[in-house]
């Protein structure tokens, strides 16, 4: 039958009717993708925000906040946060000199400032010496006087000069009459004195170089408050940001690439070389950070008073680089026996095209994971070993030691734990957000899962 | 209260949890009369074997439980405590004991208890630390440096109730001496059985003094009870001394005093607001100890130049440093490392020898370090090694030295914060280009502190060594007549001024604060602190 013989007509191509397929949402490649997602995940946004101002605050802080975390101004030793007190410029070996006619029972012979307050009382019948206290709360019938400034042998000791760290504040001084080596509380005379905050000449002029004595000078603010040596705290945070946040960076980033490197070469090449690294890995595993710690501090000979950031570092990438490794392999594995691989594979693929395109591309999004949880993990290693004096020392701050300093006067100076601690748990709750964000958004199997 | 030991405590908490129905009645109705101290130890001593005890938690023990030939009163003066009476000349001392001074099991303290136990001290098999304030007796320098035999050391008993001292030379201070903890007498034959284990346990001491103590749980607590066969039982008034906690830190001792747990707490600069918030009313004393830079002396150590040194002296504003960074009422500016309170000829020993403060002077200063670089050939100020302890004021001390030398005359510090032991061992072994350190009395003479930088004291860290300064010492040393002794201290003290092996820095006071109903505790700077042998409740000091 030729009837039904093909002709040449037969074969002409079909017209397009309409496209089969039709992209309906634009393309986008693997990080915009992972993009879009982390855009919907409000925290992690949030997170990504915070960790990049802690970047601008410790790059940009010291050129904007320009006071030293060095300087040590005495006169405002651990003041709350303020805006700049103002303080008055005096004579700070000035004499005082008694008066002859007293108003009251106790008064003050100046005007009283932190450098000195000058008291000077009537004789009190019987007394055969005074006693001195000072309060911060007006003592009751309790008899709390206060602090026992001193006490004065003699009847005639009227006056009395008090320089003990003084703080611009209002204080409640009691002058007590001895008798017989008994203190007479019940004949007791209180003075509540305003004290105010002052500064001598030489000090005030390095603020404001032509202060004069009798004048008002303002101090700097202090927004975060000052430390135990009057440092502002502010300076001493960004000073400990670029210790805390290099070392919490640079370290993670080095023993994640360490791991990258042996892991990848465990699961790629496989066999002996991949059961070697991986004993390897086992023992390294098995060693204890703290105790190789110290032996690395003997070994790079960290002298007494030098820092022991180098050897932290070493420490830190020497042992750490392990679970990086480690999850790099498994994922090495998995890839190098997936179907896509193989077909690479036959059709010729060389082992360098593998790795670029296919295998390291693929377990990039599990190595960002890992380094955004690695980070705050090292920076609260950093603070720790600070914190336990094993890290910085003195004068470089980091927040681990300043909330080691801190926490010393945590019952009467809160400030100075609260404000290094705030730091410390804000970057890490923002890094670990950050890094369950990033998990999400670039694990392609949580694809349209939101 | 009860006080649960070891394996008991498991069914202490049962036995507890059961008898409380029927106790709480009892236990809320009527308060409990107070003739219990009960306090918080700072550490737990190491052991109580008074022959090698050097640390205060086992010298405040001791000083309880034990008693040796005299006591040391309120104002440091010897008074009559096993010895009733003595007799002291240049050659030595003979000691007549009290018939009723008895061990906790009846038998009486002889004089060769006394023996026996300074023989145990010096014998270089016992190794004790403190054997070197043994020293003005007979040979005993010579024992411990293996010399001459243990059974030569000058004391014998001529019979149980007598005791002959023979000197080395003759010794002003010798009584003061008998009151201190290694004079202690120790019994032959229970120290003998219990050998190793001599003061380790409450059960493995004999017990002379005002109390005994009856519960030592290890790394808990410590009872002391009254001892009914002290000789002078009427004195103390208190039953027991409860010692249930022990911990290091201040603030959770002034959580415990607080809560009422226990009646008396020391207070550091950071727990003294919180005190006055709470109303606590505060005392003072005087603990008798200075703090100072010491300079280490060793060949190659820049701190040997004497214009180094005096720099670092007048850079430091004593005042200021008191005042603001110490902040202790009561802590006096440091002037020399004899203290202003330590008694002299008549009165106090700084009366009799005034000495001129140095004041801060910045021009003087950088003069001093401008010439000491010149002599030591350095083109930048030196770079020193700061040794310093790791409690939160020597670090605030020590980053207050750092600043003011950097920014005022550009001398770098690096600040070597070590924990106790290691820093007494790195000063051992002179480790240090500075160290901050301090000194407490053992006797109430200004030898306990005089004779510090002498080349033979083991506790001069920094080996300096002058033999003017030596002769006097020794000068002092080898006489009984006040004035001279007296008068060569004072100008070796002029010695130690004028050369700088150390700068003093402060004296240190200690404000504390009780429970309302206790009185008379005593604190002192000589011998074992607090005294609560003799510690009462208020009330009856009134009937008194």
């Amino acid at each position: 039958m030729k009837t039904d013989a093909l002709t040449r007509s037969d074969f002409v191509p079909a017209t397009r009717t309409g496209s089969a397929h039709q992209i309906s949402r634009p393309s986008l490649s693997y990080w915009q993708d992972a993009w879009v997602r982390l855009k919907n995940n409000r925290q992690a946004l949030a997170s990504l925000f915070i960790v990049g101002a802690l970047f601008l605050f410790t790059v940009l802080g010291p050129y904007i906040w320009t006071q030293s975390p060095a300087r040590q101004s005495l006169a405002e030793i651990s003041q709350p946060p303020t805006l700049g007190l103002r303080a008055l410029v005096v004579d700070g070996a000035q004499t005082i000199a008694p008066k002859a006619v007293l108003s009251a029972s106790l008064e003050t012979l100046a005007a009283p400032h932190t450098r000195g307050v000058a008291l000077q009382w009537k004789p009190i019948e019987g007394a055969q010496g005074y006693a001195l206290y000072r309060n911060e709360v007006e003592p009751s019938e309790r008899l709390d006087f206060g602090l026992p400034l001193a006490e004065l042998k003699g009847a005639a000791q009227l006056t009395y000069q008090d320089r003990l760290n003084l703080e611009p504040k209002t204080y409640f001084y009691t002058v007590v009459p001895v008798s017989q080596g008994e203190e007479i509380g019940s004949r007791a005379v209180t003075l509540e004195v305003d004290v105010q905050l002052a500064l001598q000449e030489n000090e005030a002029q390095s603020y404001v170089a032509e202060a004069k004595i009798g004048e008002e000078i303002r101090l700097p603010a202090h927004p975060f408050g000052t430390d135990y040596l009057g440092r502002d705290m502010l300076a001493r945070i960004i000073a400990g940001a670029r210790v805390s946040l290099s070392i919490g960076f640079f370290a993670p980033i080095i023993y994640i690439f360490l791991g990258v490197l042996i892991g990848g070469l465990a699961g790629y090449l496989g066999g002996r070389v991949d059961m070697v690294l991986m004993r390897l890995t086992d023992l390294v595993i098995a060693l204890p950070f703290l105790l190789f710690m110290i032996l690395f501090r003997i070994a790079f000979g960290v002298g007494p008073g030098e820092s022991g950031i180098i050897p932290m570092v070493v420490a830190l990438v020497a042992l750490s680089w392990t679970s990086s490794a480690r999850l790099v392999r498994g994922q090495i594995l998995q890839l190098r026996e997936s179907e896509y691989v193989q077909a690479a594979r036959l059709l010729g693929a060389k082992t360098g095209y593998l790795l670029l395109r296919h295998l390291v591309p693929n377990t990039i999004g599990v190595i960002l994971v890992y380094l955004t949880f690695a980070i705050p993990s090292t920076i609260f290693t950093e603070a720790f070993l600070s914190f336990i004096g094993m890290g910085v020392v003195p004068p470089t701050p980091s927040w681990g030691s300043l909330s080691d300093d801190g926490i010393k006067t945590f019952l009467t100076y809160p400030h100075e734990f609260i404000v290094p601690a705030v730091f410390i748990s804000i970057t890490v709750l923002a890094f670990n957000l950050l890094g369950d964000g990033l998990r999400d958004a670039l694990d392609p199997k949580m694809r349209g899962r939101e | 209260m009860t006080h649960l030991t070891g394996k008991n405590r498991l069914f202490g908490v049962f036995a507890t949890c059961f008898g409380s129905i029927f106790l709480v009645s009892g236990c809320t109705t009527e308060p409990p009369k107070p003739d219990t101290v009960t306090i918080a130890m700072l550490a737990e001593p190491p052991d109580l074997n008074a022959t090698k005890a050097t640390d205060s938690e086992s010298f405040f023990i001791l000083g309880h439980v034990m008693e040796g030939l005299t006591r040391a009163g309120s104002d440091g003066k010897p008074s009559p405590a096993v010895a009733e009476s003595w007799e002291i000349t240049d050659a030595g001392a003979t000691f007549t004991l009290r018939s009723n001074a008895q061990w906790s099991d009846g038998k009486p303290v002889t004089a060769h208890d006394f023996v026996y136990a300074w023989r145990t001290v010096v014998d270089p098999k016992n190794a004790s630390e403190y054997a070197f304030i043994l020293f003005p007796i007979k040979n005993a320098e010579k024992i411990v440096s293996k010399k001459a035999p243990v059974d030569s050391l000058g004391v014998l008993a001529l019979d149980a109730r007598t005791l002959k001292v023979t000197f080395e030379k003759p010794c002003g201070y010798f009584l003061s001496l008998t009151s201190f903890a290694t004079y202690f007498p120790v019994r032959e034959d229970f120290h003998q059985l219990h050998g190793e284990r001599y003061g380790a346990e409450a059960n493995t001491l004999l017990y002379n003094g005002p109390f005994r103590l009856t519960q030592w749980v290890h790394g808990a607590s410590l009872k002391l009870e009254k001892n009914p066969t002290y000789w002078n039982a009427s004195i103390v008034k208190l039953n027991a001394i409860q010692i249930p906690y022990i911990t290091p830190d201040l603030s959770a001792q002034l959580n415990l005093y607080k809560d009422g747990k226990i009646d008396l707490v020391s207070l550091g600069k950071n727990t003294l607001k919180t005190a006055m918030q709470e109303r606590f009313k505060m005392k003072k004393y005087s603990d008798g100890t200075v703090f100072y830079l010491e300079f280490n002396f060793a060949e190659g150590r820049i701190t040997r130049n004497k214009n180094l040194r005096k720099s670092i002296q007048y850079v430091l504003d004593g005042e200021e440093f008191v005042g603001r960074v110490i902040s202790i009422p009561g802590t006096l500016v440091g002037t020399s490392v004899i203290p202003t309170w330590i008694a002299g000829k008549n009165g106090l020993f700084r009366e009799d020898y005034p000495i001129q403060s140095v004041k801060p002077n910045l021009a003087l200063a950088k003069h001093h370090l401008a010439e000491a670089m010149k002599e030591l050939g350095l083109k930048t100020p030196p770079t020193l090694v700061w040794l310093t302890g790791d409690s939160p004021g020597a670090s605030k001390e020590a980053e207050y030295f750092q600043n003011l030398l950097s920014s005022k005359l550009g001398i770098t510090l690096k600040i070597d914060k070590q924990i106790f032991k290691q820093r007494l061992a790195k000063m051992s072994a002179g480790e240090f280009d500075v160290v901050s350190a301090g000194w407490g009395p053992d006797y109430n003479d200004p030898m306990t502190f005089a004779d510090l930088k002498t080349s033979w004291n083991e506790n001069n860290r920094g080996r300096w060594k002058n033999a003017q300064y030596d002769e006097l010492i020794r000068k002092a040393q080898s006489t009984t007549k006040n004035t001279v002794r007296m008068d060569s201290m004072a100008a070796a003290e002029k010695i130690l001024l004028e050369e700088l092996p150390i700068l003093p820095l402060y004296e240190r006071s200690v404000i504390y604060t009780q429970s309302d109903w206790l009185a008379n505790v005593g604190r002192r700077a000589v011998g074992f602190d607090p005294d609560l042998t003799t510690a009462t409740t208020r009330d009856e000091t009134a009937k008194n």
